[in-house]
């Protein structure tokens, strides 16, 4: 077991700092080209050393939740599309989750394949933007720089490519329902899958033989720390947390969709810096393909929709009831608290809470930031893998 | 023996974990009941979910009685759960007709910002939080949006 370092208060007063001390309080964003987004920090530096960081979300505060309150189960669906705007299919899958156990909906076995097939592409496919968007925030750690981002973009089109095919749009696809799939699979839609896995599964050993190189590993070596302990009270999940060496993945530990036919394989690394996190991220790509692999001649014959094809916006109704589901997205736990019996036919949720995975990580940065140099915020902002739309909904 | 039979006599939970929606818990025993959870195994912290209920007048049929209209509450519920294989979520509510409940921060780090968009978007109250701020709306913000009587065609003046 590895030492920690004690944990940082985040809510210590600056005043009560070394009065010797020439500090400078610097603004970062909201329209820092790194920050993924809008996201505002404000950095307290004593010379280029952070001694504290006060983040300030909400920048892209749209009023989901109470729009969710407005609108009817059937029209909900595509909103989430567009919160994490990286892995819009696994964020539909997520609402419909809890759907389906509010209302009490059967969803057939051949969609719930076809979702566990479609979660694991867009795991690929988001982690492959984090790889290239993080090696780019850390800046010419690999020849030019952006080097790495032109080829995950490449490996990530073509999985776009496989989601057009299926649902004919290549973002915010709104092809999940309460009960089930909206699009089925079109012919010969496998063999594509198949050839896309073998072209991309080599790239995977090209971009590790990338990033073992000397500056990649000074550069998030030992950065941004994280202890498993603060990690699972912050509420840390996904790759942030198993990276913290918690072995938790919630395919495994509480099935859901067709995770249960198949034995996942949990990557985990006890580094707890952002290193870890990458390494995690790949190996979870590399299992995400062995999982597609799996699953795709398991694919069952039959319908994709458990109740009648959907006719009307209040086909969908349920008395008041609470309920909170969790899954498994790229960036980690996106759960929803839902509460049934919004207007009078009951077919609008009354209260609906989006648990995001990314607002958690970026809770986190109080306490990763202090004691590192101006030139790791960058670094360790990129590690977590925030979406700001998700952050702020 | 699971979680919920430990719990349920000392925390005067209803005998059979209750269908569709987690059991309530007094206020009191709130903090109490998370920090027991966190020594049984529940160290992680999911998510704090607070909703308003406005007081309504219920409808009767004509010639009968009117009834009296119900008194405002808040709820607040708190998921937590066991991480690790065969992972377990613990969900439990608490109802207060004033919109104070006392905050878990000292228990879990994680409850600083939950609690905080909480306030913000509901405006409940987590006593004893260090820094109740609000997350999402700007901080000179009118109301609390995710009330019930809020409207959502809500006029506001242009922010900055």
């Amino acid at each position: 077991m590895t030492e920690f370092p004690p944990r940082v208060d985040p809510h210590f007063d600056i005043e009560e700092y070394d009065p010797e001390a020439d500090l400078m309080a610097l603004n970062m964003g909201p329209q820092h080209p790194s920050t993924h987004g809008v996201m505002r920090i404000k950095l307290f530096l004593d010379g280029e050393t952070i001694v504290k960081a006060v983040p300030y979300p909400g920048y892209l505060h749209r009023g989901v939740e109470k729009l969710c309150e407005k609108l009817t189960y059937v029209q909900i669906t595509p909103i989430f599309d567009k919160h994490d705007y990286v892995a819009p299919m696994t964020n539909e899958q997520a609402i419909n989750l809890a759907f389906e156990k509010l209302l009490g909906l059967e969803v057939p076995l051949r969609a719930r394949v076809l979702r566990t097939i479609l979660a694991e592409l867009q795991r690929i496919a988001s982690h492959l933007l984090w790889l290239g968007t993080f090696t780019l925030d850390i800046g010419g750690t690999i020849g030019g720089g952006a080097s790495m981002m032109m080829y995950t973009f490449r490996e990530r089109e073509m999985i776009l490519d496989l989601f057009e095919a299926l649902t004919g749009c290549r973002f915010h696809y709104n092809t999940h329902c309460p009960g089930g799939n909206r699009h089925d699979v079109p012919e010969g839609w496998e063999t594509v899958v198949k050839a896309v896995l073998d072209a991309i599964e080599p790239r995977f050993d090209e971009y590790e033989a990338l990033c073992d190189n000397d500056i990649f590993l000074v550069r998030t070596e030992g950065i941004g720390v994280l202890p498993p302990d603060l990690a699972l009270e912050l509420g840390q999940t996904g790759p942030v947390l198993r990276a913290s060496g918690v072995d938790h993945d919630l395919r495994r530990d509480a099935p859901y969709h067709a995770y249960d036919l198949v034995d996942v394989r949990v990557a985990v690394d006890d580094g707890c810096d952002s290193l870890a996190r990458y390494k995690v991220r790949v190996a979870e790509m590399r299992e995400s393909v062995r999982l597609v692999r799996l699953l795709l001649p398991m694919l069952p014959q039959g319908p994709i929709v458990g109740s009648k094809p959907i006719k009307s916006l209040i086909q969908f109704k349920a008395a008041a009831g609470q309920v909170y589901v969790g899954m498994e997205t790229p960036r980690g736990e996106l759960g929803t608290y839902l509460i049934g019996g919004g207007d009078q036919r009951g077919a609008a949720p009354y209260r609906c809470k989006i648990r995001p995975p990314s607002l958690h990580a970026m809770a986190a940065l109080p306490y990763l930031l202090p004691g590192h140099f101006l030139s790791d915020v960058v670094t360790v902002l990129g590690s977590l893998d925030p979406i700001m739309g998700e952050v702020d909904r | 023996m699971s979680v919920y039979e430990d719990l349920q006599a000392r925390f005067d939970l209803p005998e059979v974990p209750p269908e569709g929606e987690p059991a309530l818990v007094d206020v009191s025993r709130h903090v109490e009941l998370a920090g027991a959870l966190k020594d049984a195994g529940f160290t992680m912290y999911v998510t704090v979910c607070a909703s308003h209920f406005p007081s309504v007048t219920p409808k009767v049929k004509k010639g009968q009685e009117p009834l009296p209209p119900t008194v405002e509450a808040w709820e607040v519920a708190t998921v937590l759960r066991r991480p690790g294989p065969n992972s377990e979520a613990f969900a439990w509510r608490v109802r207060v007709e004033r919109p104070v409940v006392p905050t878990l921060y000292e228990l879990f780090a994680g409850a600083d910002w939950q609690e905080r968009e909480q306030y913000d978007l509901v405006g409940v109250i987590f006593e004893n939080h260090p820094d109740l701020r609000r997350l999402m709306m700007p901080e000179d913000w009118d109301g609390h949006p995710l009330r019930k009587d809020y409207a959502i065609d809500t006029r506001v003046a242009p922010w900055r």
